[in-house]
């Protein structure tokens, strides 16, 4: 039988709460203690779409998995305590969709799991198409509607958008965005993807100055807003809870 | 070979510290005259009307009024010191009374005659010493003085006056004083010397008589003035160094006189030390240690000594170089210490000696690259150097005589069995070895006795002294020829043997000292040691004595635990003026002891005292070398001491420093997930129903454990001053929208409301730090604000810095607002509304490590603005790199 999610932490405590949430927005989990068991399971028969991976386990470093989860096809998403910056970016470098600061929030645990499930799951019927909150963004024909306008992107703010968008609701981080649309030679200069961003906002955003699509993850990178994690997540979630 | 008595001083931090020390000491004026009878002293004591009259508390201390009525006249108005008595040989002899001014400390004291010499048995033998104490107790001196008194210019002032002035005062007391030049055409002199107005002193009167003459008064006017110029000009130049940077010193001038036993090498010092202050150079004296200076004795020694002593007083650093040729050593060492100018001494001598022995300026000149070569004439030549010990000399001769009897004794009795050709043959053997053994004039005389005893006793006519053949003055020749070749050439491989031998005696000494000192731990332990060593050494009793608590504490010799009196003063002395006191010094010489300081870069650690039964020097003129790298390494070893004392003591405070972390790092870890499991179950549980008021309080609190542990962590990274920023280019306004973003998490309280300038620039910053700020700066004013009111955060920018404020509806700031950001404070009983007292601190300090400012307002209308300040950086080029897309 398929499960969603796979859940990769040493501590009983916090595997007894992230089953406990999941469980209440009835999503499948199995459980892993060590980095060994993660690995075995997550090419098991459940064939989970989802890791929940904690960085610090017993038996090697969890970084050192991500990129066999990540070939293995799961969306991965690292729990990590605030100020382990370097360890987020490392992460995300290496194949891993997203993070979730420890203490976390169970709410926005669950929207990020349902946004990665999103993503594996409901990938749109066209590769040269992608939807976001309030608009989409077209490939083929080059084009973004925003609230049912066209945009007038430049050609580097298209390139920008659809990294963002390819897959929404991933982080990805400046080096990343950079390397893919300035080229490696520009992965250092964080100028110019600043600026770009600030301009693309103008366009895409309701209120440029409070952004609520194109989100910052101060000194990690940036992730485009996937629908349904926009704002008021908790009552959102609440309400999940209730109906189950 | 290179010993040194004085690491060359790196001159920029001598002078800051020079300035330092100057801040509290007494400031020297000196009226100085061409001649006696310009007018120095009635000049002093109108200047000193003048300054009583504006106020300062004005002494005088001694003035000579010669009889002269309108100076006398000028005393009237002014305090007198009285003088003091001296007692010497049964007699009453009245001095400057050094102690009544120290007790009396007026600001300013006015002293008469710098030059003067002390009456035996005072504190100092010379008057200038007096003066200098006075200035370092930071009392302000007034004196006078005449050119030809000044210690540089003696010689030239005796070339040309044929007076020999021998009180002469140092010139390193005139550098930081305030020439005045009491100045009088000498004209107007010579008038006034006519009128019997000028006072001479009845021993001098004659000789005295002879500087006024016009040309002599003019060519001491001339100097007088040149000298007042020039230490203005030094003065000034001061002031520029301390301002200006060190760039022109590194490549400034470097000075080296070569120091010679004679009379002369005082002379090639004085004009050296000329040559070094019109460059503003620093210089060093070397004495090189050739074979033949090895044979210098007795009182060229001393001579030696004395003019080391001298060049050390007028401020040279000194160097003894042990080679045999002297004029490529001293290049070598010009090179060594990156000299630019060497003075060198030359006597006038015969073009005859000068090809025998060739000439050291000659020398220097020929090898000399790049390095200015100065040559100072010397009138007398040196004495030669008397090559023989006289005893020695004698019994020398004798074996000589007696080696050559006694072959020629054995000559007669082994006569039948020698052939005759052989006979001068075995006649040179004595020579030989009376060349060789014994000394060059031994061997000649060797050569003399045995030619004369061949012709006396092995040619024909025997018994005569008859010269028979040509052959046989060949013999005579020969003979001698041998004894002058064989005794040149054994000498010098003897003296050269003694030269090496004595300096790696001296080097060997030294090591071992140095290594023995670098073995110890303990002021005790490394007092005994060397003054077992230095006594060993040099011959003499040896204590270690320093200051603690204001006590002097004597160490290193059980035989002398305590000093007496004047030995006590002397120390005192010696530590404070970091100069040597005490026997055979300048400073009170009453003392039995010499005593040495101790100088290091922590200051002076004390004293090595020194003292021979005997009445002879202390230190023999040949060890003051020696001693000098003996204290050296005494004062390291002290130094390296204290150093490892305070090494280990803040090894063991970064021990503990690291383990408070450790412990609190490990602590915050393990607090932390179980935290996390309670807030992600409590924020688990819907506030509804009954239970909602203690669902809601059990998130809100457990949230405020967070922050507490939270900002634990970060003061002690702060603490640790592990705070290191990851810079990057930052827009505020994602900072903004990410900190909203947080605080609507923890509930629909977090009532934010943004105002924000759009294009404002970016920060070069850490984005991290600036977010945790800007939580900190709203959770406080969520904290002190009424429910109903919200928090307003704006961003705005001016040309090149951008402002985030955050503002409140609270109660406000306090009138005080500087405490605000220290730690643990809290406005008003905070206690009320939680929080570590950590928030403001970690808040200021995480700003200032990204380079920006917080300031803390009261809002108009109520309630309180905390404002951060970031620095924009200056536009790069490509900054707009998108600019094209």
């Amino acid at each position: 039988m398929r499960k969603d999610v796979l859940i990769v932490d040493d501590e009983p405590a916090i595997r007894r709460l992230l089953v406990g949430a999941l469980d209440r927005v009835g999503l499948g989990h199995i459980e892993a203690t060590t980095a060994g068991e993660a690995l075995r399971l997550a090419g098991g028969s459940q064939q989970p779409a989802v890791a929940l991976l904690d960085l610090g386990l017993p038996d090697r470093d969890g970084l050192e998995i991500v990129p066999q989860l990540a070939a293995m096809g799961l969306a991965i998403i690292v729990l990590t305590a605030r100020d382990a910056t370097e360890e987020k970016v490392a992460a995300l470098d290496l194949g891993a969709d997203d993070f979730v600061t420890k203490p976390f929030d169970s709410a926005e645990l669950l929207a990020r799991v349902r946004s990665a499930l999103r993503r594996k799951g409901g990938t749109s019927s066209d590769p040269q198409k992608r939807s976001f909150e309030g608009g989409s963004i077209d490939r083929g024909t080059h084009t973004v509607l925003i609230a049912g306008a066209l945009a007038p992107l430049t050609p580097r703010e298209f390139d920008l958008l659809w990294a963002l968008a390819e897959r929404p609701g991933r982080v990805m981080t400046h080096t990343a965005l950079l390397e893919t649309v300035w080229g490696p030679a520009h992965r250092d200069d964080l100028d110019y993807l600043r600026v770009a961003i600030r301009s693309l906002r103008k366009k895409i955003e309701a209120d440029p100055s409070r952004p609520t699509l194109v989100m910052n993850e101060p000194g990690i990178g940036y992730r485009l807003a996937s629908p349904g994690d926009v704002q008021g997540t908790r009552s959102h979630t609440v309400r999940a809870a209730k109906n189950t | 070979m290179v010993s040194m008595t004085d690491p060359l001083p790196d001159r920029d931090a001598e002078r800051f510290l020079r300035i330092a020390r100057m801040e509290a000491r007494g400031r020297l004026t000196v009226y100085l005259g061409a001649a006696p009878g310009v007018g120095k002293t009635y000049r002093m004591l109108q200047d000193a009307a003048r300054r009583q009259a504006e106020g300062i508390d004005v002494v005088v201390g001694l003035a000579e009024t010669h009889g002269r009525s309108e100076t006398a006249a000028l005393l009237e108005p002014l305090e007198v010191l009285p003088r003091g008595a001296v007692e010497h040989a049964g007699r009453q002899l009245e001095e400057f009374d050094i102690d009544g001014a120290l007790a009396r400390r007026p600001s300013l004291i006015l002293v008469d005659e710098l030059a003067h010499t002390n009456a035996p048995g005072s504190r100092h033998p010379k008057r200038w010493q007096d003066v200098a104490e006075l200035i370092v107790a930071g009392i302000d001196v007034a004196t006078t003085i005449n050119i030809q008194h000044i210690e540089s210019l003696n010689d030239v002032v005796a070339g040309f006056t044929h007076v020999r002035v021998r009180e002469t005062v140092p010139d390193n007391i005139f550098e930081h004083a305030e020439l005045i030049l009491v100045d009088l055409p000498p004209d107007a002199l010579i008038e006034r010397l006519q009128a019997g107005k000028v006072y001479l002193p009845d021993t001098a009167g004659r000789a005295l008589a002879n500087f006024f003459t016009p040309l002599k008064l003019a060519a001491l006017r001339e100097m007088a003035l040149r000298f007042a110029a020039h230490s203005v000009d030094r003065r000034l130049s001061d002031e520029l160094a301390t301002n200006v940077d060190k760039a022109d010193f590194v490549a400034g001038e470097r000075l080296l006189v070569a120091v010679s036993a004679g009379k002369g090498g005082a002379r090639v010092v004085r004009q050296a030390k000329r040559l070094a202050d019109l460059l503003h150079a620093p210089w060093t004296a070397v004495v090189i240690e050739s074979a033949s200076a090895r044979a210098v004795r007795g009182s060229q020694r001393e001579q030696l000594a004395d003019t080391l002593a001298l060049a050390a007083s007028l401020g040279a650093s000194l160097m003894t170089v042990a080679a045999d040729d002297i004029g490529a050593a001293l290049v070598d060492q010009a090179r060594q210490l990156r000299a630019s100018q060497i003075v060198i001494g030359k006597s006038r001598r015969s073009r005859w000696f000068e090809w025998r022995h060739g000439s050291v300026a000659q020398s220097v000149i020929r090898r000399a690259k790049g390095v200015a070569v100065h040559v100072v004439p010397l009138d007398e030549p040196d004495e030669k150097p008397d090559s023989g010990d006289g005893p020695y000399m004698a019994r020398d001769n004798l074996l000589a005589f007696l080696l050559v009897a006694a072959t020629v004794g054995m000559l007669h009795l082994g006569l039948p069995w020698i052939a005759l050709s052989a006979i001068d043959l075995i006649l040179l053997l004595p020579v030989i070895v009376a060349a060789t053994r014994l000394r060059l004039r031994a061997g000649l005389w060797a050569a003399v006795a045995a030619a004369l005893s061949y012709n006396f006793f092995f040619t024909q006519p025997y018994h005569t002294f008859f010269i028979h053949s040509p052959a046989e003055i060949i013999t005579f020749g020969v003979l001698a020829l041998v004894a002058v070749v064989i005794g040149g050439l054994a000498g010098k491989v003897r003296r050269q043997a003694q030269t090496s031998a004595g300096v790696a005696r001296h080097n060997a000494s030294l090591a071992r000292f140095a290594g023995l000192m670098g073995g110890l731990s303990g002021k005790d332990e490394t007092a005994r040691v060397a003054c077992r060593e230095i006594g060993g050494l040099l011959d003499v009793e040896a204590i270690i004595v320093s200051l603690e608590d204001n006590e002097i504490v004597v160490r290193g010799n059980d035989a002398y635990s305590r000093i007496d009196v004047v030995d006590e003063a002397a120390v005192r002395w010696a530590i404070e003026n970091g100069v040597a006191t005490g026997r055979d010094t300048g400073t009170l010489n009453a003392s039995d002891w010499q005593f040495h300081p101790l100088k290091t870069s922590l200051g002076t650690m004390g004293a090595l005292g020194l003292a021979r039964p005997s009445q002879e020097r202390v230190i023999r003129p040949d060890d003051a070398v020696m001693l000098a790298s003996l204290v050296d390494q005494t004062a390291l070893a002290h130094e390296r001491i204290v150093l490892e004392g305070q090494a280990r003591q803040v090894d063991a405070l970064r021990e503990r420093d690291r383990l408070r972390g450790a412990l609190l790092g490990s602590i915050a870890h393990d607090l932390r997930t179980p935290l996390t499991a309670v807030i992600a179950a409590t924020e688990a549980i819907p506030a509804e129903g009954d239970y909602a008021e203690e669902v809601r309080i059990a998130r809100s609190e457990s949230r405020r454990l967070q922050r507490f542990l939270h900002d634990l962590l970060e003061a002690s990274r702060i603490e640790h001053g592990t705070i290191e920023p990851k810079w990057e280019s930052v827009d505020m306004t994602d900072v903004i929208a990410s900190v909203t973003r947080d605080l609507r998490q923890e509930g629909p309280e977090a009532r934010v409301v943004t105002h924000i300038e759009s294009d404002c620039p970016f920060v070069s910053s850490d984005p991290l730090l600036l977010r945790h700020v800007l939580i900190n700066l709203v959770d406080n004013a969520l904290k002190f604000s009424p429910t109903a009111s919200p928090v307003d955060v704006e961003l705005g920018c001016s040309a090149n810095r951008v402002l985030c404020c955050v503002l409140d509806r609270g109660p406000g700031l306090p009138q005080e607002t500087g405490a605000l950001f220290e730690r643990f404070q809290r406005l008003e009983g905070g206690d009320r509304v939680g929080g570590s007292g950590l928030g403001l601190w970690i808040a200021k300090n995480f700003v200032e490590a990204v380079g920006g400012t917080i300031t803390a307002s009261n809002r108009e209308g109520g309630g309180a603005a905390f404002t951060i300040s970031l620095p924009v950086p200056a536009p790069r080029g490509g900054q707009d790199g998108s600019a094209d897309a």
